[in-house]
């Protein structure tokens, strides 16, 4: 029998994906490229590396709001991850167990929107609003939430064990986590951090509200420009977005492929 | 008297696991602890440890009292029923260990950890990560492991009972070969009558959670509730008719 449907009902599938994921990147590199691109023109008329080569500029805005949402993420990627590995070790082995993990999901229950709006008013009192440091703040409290439950699974009774065989040998708790807890750990480590990284990469709400306008992260600008209608650098602007996750998902699975 | 342990109670919630334990082991000693599973013998062996805290009583090493100290000041080595390497380390490193974690020089770690290895008859593995190892030479870098640091007592899980009978018989030589060789004091509990028997210089009985010891294994066997007379008498019963049958049969 021939496979000839078969195949041909598979390079659909996948030509059909590849066109859903790529055209709209496809859209975005033309656009940040095209100049006076205006109706009926089905393309540019006008090429040009002029926005690329001018974005940059202070007056623009998009250097510092790529630095500040590189340094957001990173703090918070990095902070939640940490604390989050070391609380959920606490969590899982805690008899009241059950009770601290259903707190952990509270933040999940609510939006990150919703999150900020209950904590505007303490933040507000605290001096944090319209801060950088409150928008690491706010963005921890999901993105710990997250990592705790993360990590709730991975310290199971194996792991639980092989700390305290570390530690009958004479190791102390520092020790115990450098030379046996934390290279162990090495993939979910990753992953966690992969994800909290997105998660505050990506934060648009929770940012503009505890921000108040004063905190500009590229999704910020990206509505920013939006909202003004200048697609141009909202298509730079979102191009850039997309850049670091992927090197993260490439450099996770590069490190996946290296150490499995 | 290297390990005294006086009156020992846990309980988890409604369930009383030990009520008032006492027992002793003299330096360079074996006492074989033999017990059904859920008697309790584990919650005694990490109360020893420094893994669980104990309700009330108390433990001492050399006659100082270690119920406030942290597992890592101890030097008590508790092995578990599953030999649980570092997943991550060597057969090398595992066993080196301990004496990374107390900074000992490289030359000290070189020469211990080769002598080790050699003892163990696992220099040839040195460089293997533990999920290339089979059950028994798994058993054998945790003893190796445990015993390169020299450790007061060695709590030891029932650690030969996921082996085959002759892996088993093997590392119960082997394993007292070593304790014998680094004058290392014991607690070894096990469900297994002949095996408490072979490898204890006294034995201890425990039973919802309380413990009878023995000064002696004669002591223990003469003992009519323990079964160790009929286990003896069924096996010397069943040589007998072997014998009467195949001396019938040859006449």
């Amino acid at each position: 029998m021939s496979n000839r449907p078969a195949n041909l009902a598979r390079i659909v599938v996948v030509a059909t994906m590849g066109l859903l994921f790529a055209a709209p990147v496809a859209y975005l590199v033309l656009v940040s490229f095209a100049k006076h691109w205006t109706f009926p023109h089905l393309f540019p008329p006008q090429v040009s590396a002029e926005l690329w080569q001018t974005i940059w500029g202070r007056e623009q805005g998009l250097a510092s709001s790529v630095a500040a949402s590189i340094f957001l993420s990173v703090v918070v990627a990095v902070g939640s991850t940490l604390v989050g590995f070391v609380a959920a070790r606490y969590v899982s082995y805690h008899r009241w167990r059950r009770g601290l993990l259903f707190l952990s999901y509270i933040p999940f229950v609510m939006s990150p929107v919703v999150l900020g709006a209950c904590v505007h008013v303490i933040f507000l009192r605290l001096g944090l609003v319209g801060s950088t440091a409150g928008v690491i703040v706010a963005q921890m409290m999901f993105a710990l939430g997250f990592a705790v439950i993360f990590f709730a699974s991975f310290w199971n009774a194996e792991r639980k064990a092989l700390g305290e065989a570390a530690r009958m040998l004479g190791a102390t708790t520092l020790q115990t986590y450098r030379r046996v807890l934390l290279p162990i750990s090495r993939q979910p480590l990753l992953l966690c951090f992969l994800q909290t990284f997105l998660f505050s990469w990506f934060q648009y709400g929770l940012t503009v509200l505890i921000g108040g306008g004063t905190v500009k992260t590229l999704p910020v600008l990206v509505y920013l420009y939006t909202g003004e209608a200048n697609i141009y650098y909202a298509a730079a602007a979102s191009l850039l977005l997309m850049i670091p996750p992927l090197v993260l998902l490439w450099g996770n699975r590069a490190i996946t492929l290296r150490f499995g | 008297m290297i390990l005294t342990v006086q009156d020992i109670c846990k309980r988890f919630g409604q369930q009383t696991v030990l009520q008032g334990v006492t027992l002793s082991v003299a330096e360079r000693r074996t006492l074989s602890i033999l017990g059904r599973s859920g008697c309790g013998k584990t919650t005694l062996l990490k109360i020893i440890a420094g893994l669980v805290k104990p309700d009330s009583g108390a433990v001492r090493l050399h006659g100082t009292e270690i119920g406030q100290q942290l597992p890592e000041a101890r030097n008590v080595v508790y092995l578990y029923q599953e030999p649980l390497l570092f997943p991550h380390l060597t057969v090398l490193e595992n066993v080196a260990f301990g004496l990374r974690v107390r900074r000992a020089s490289a030359s000290e770690i070189a020469s211990r950890t080769g002598r080790m290895l050699e003892h163990l008859g696992m220099e040839s593995h040195a460089k293997k990560f533990p999920h290339q190892l089979s059950g028994g030479q798994k058993q054998r870098v945790a003893f190796g492991r445990a015993i390169i640091i020299t450790p007061n007592v060695l709590l030891l899980d029932e650690p030969f009972s996921s082996l085959d009978p002759e892996t088993r018989a093997t590392m119960q030589q082997l394993f007292k070969q070593l304790a014998q060789e680094y004058g290392i004091a014991s607690l070894f509990v096990t469900h297994d009558l002949k095996e408490a028997i072979l490898m204890g210089d006294s034995i201890g009985y425990m039973a919802d959670g309380t413990l009878t010891t023995f000064a002696n294994r004669q002591e223990f066997i003469n003992h009519p509730d323990y079964g160790a007379t009929k286990e003896m008498e069924f096996w010397s019963s069943l040589r007998q008719q072997t014998t009467t049958e195949e001396y019938a049969a040859s006449v």
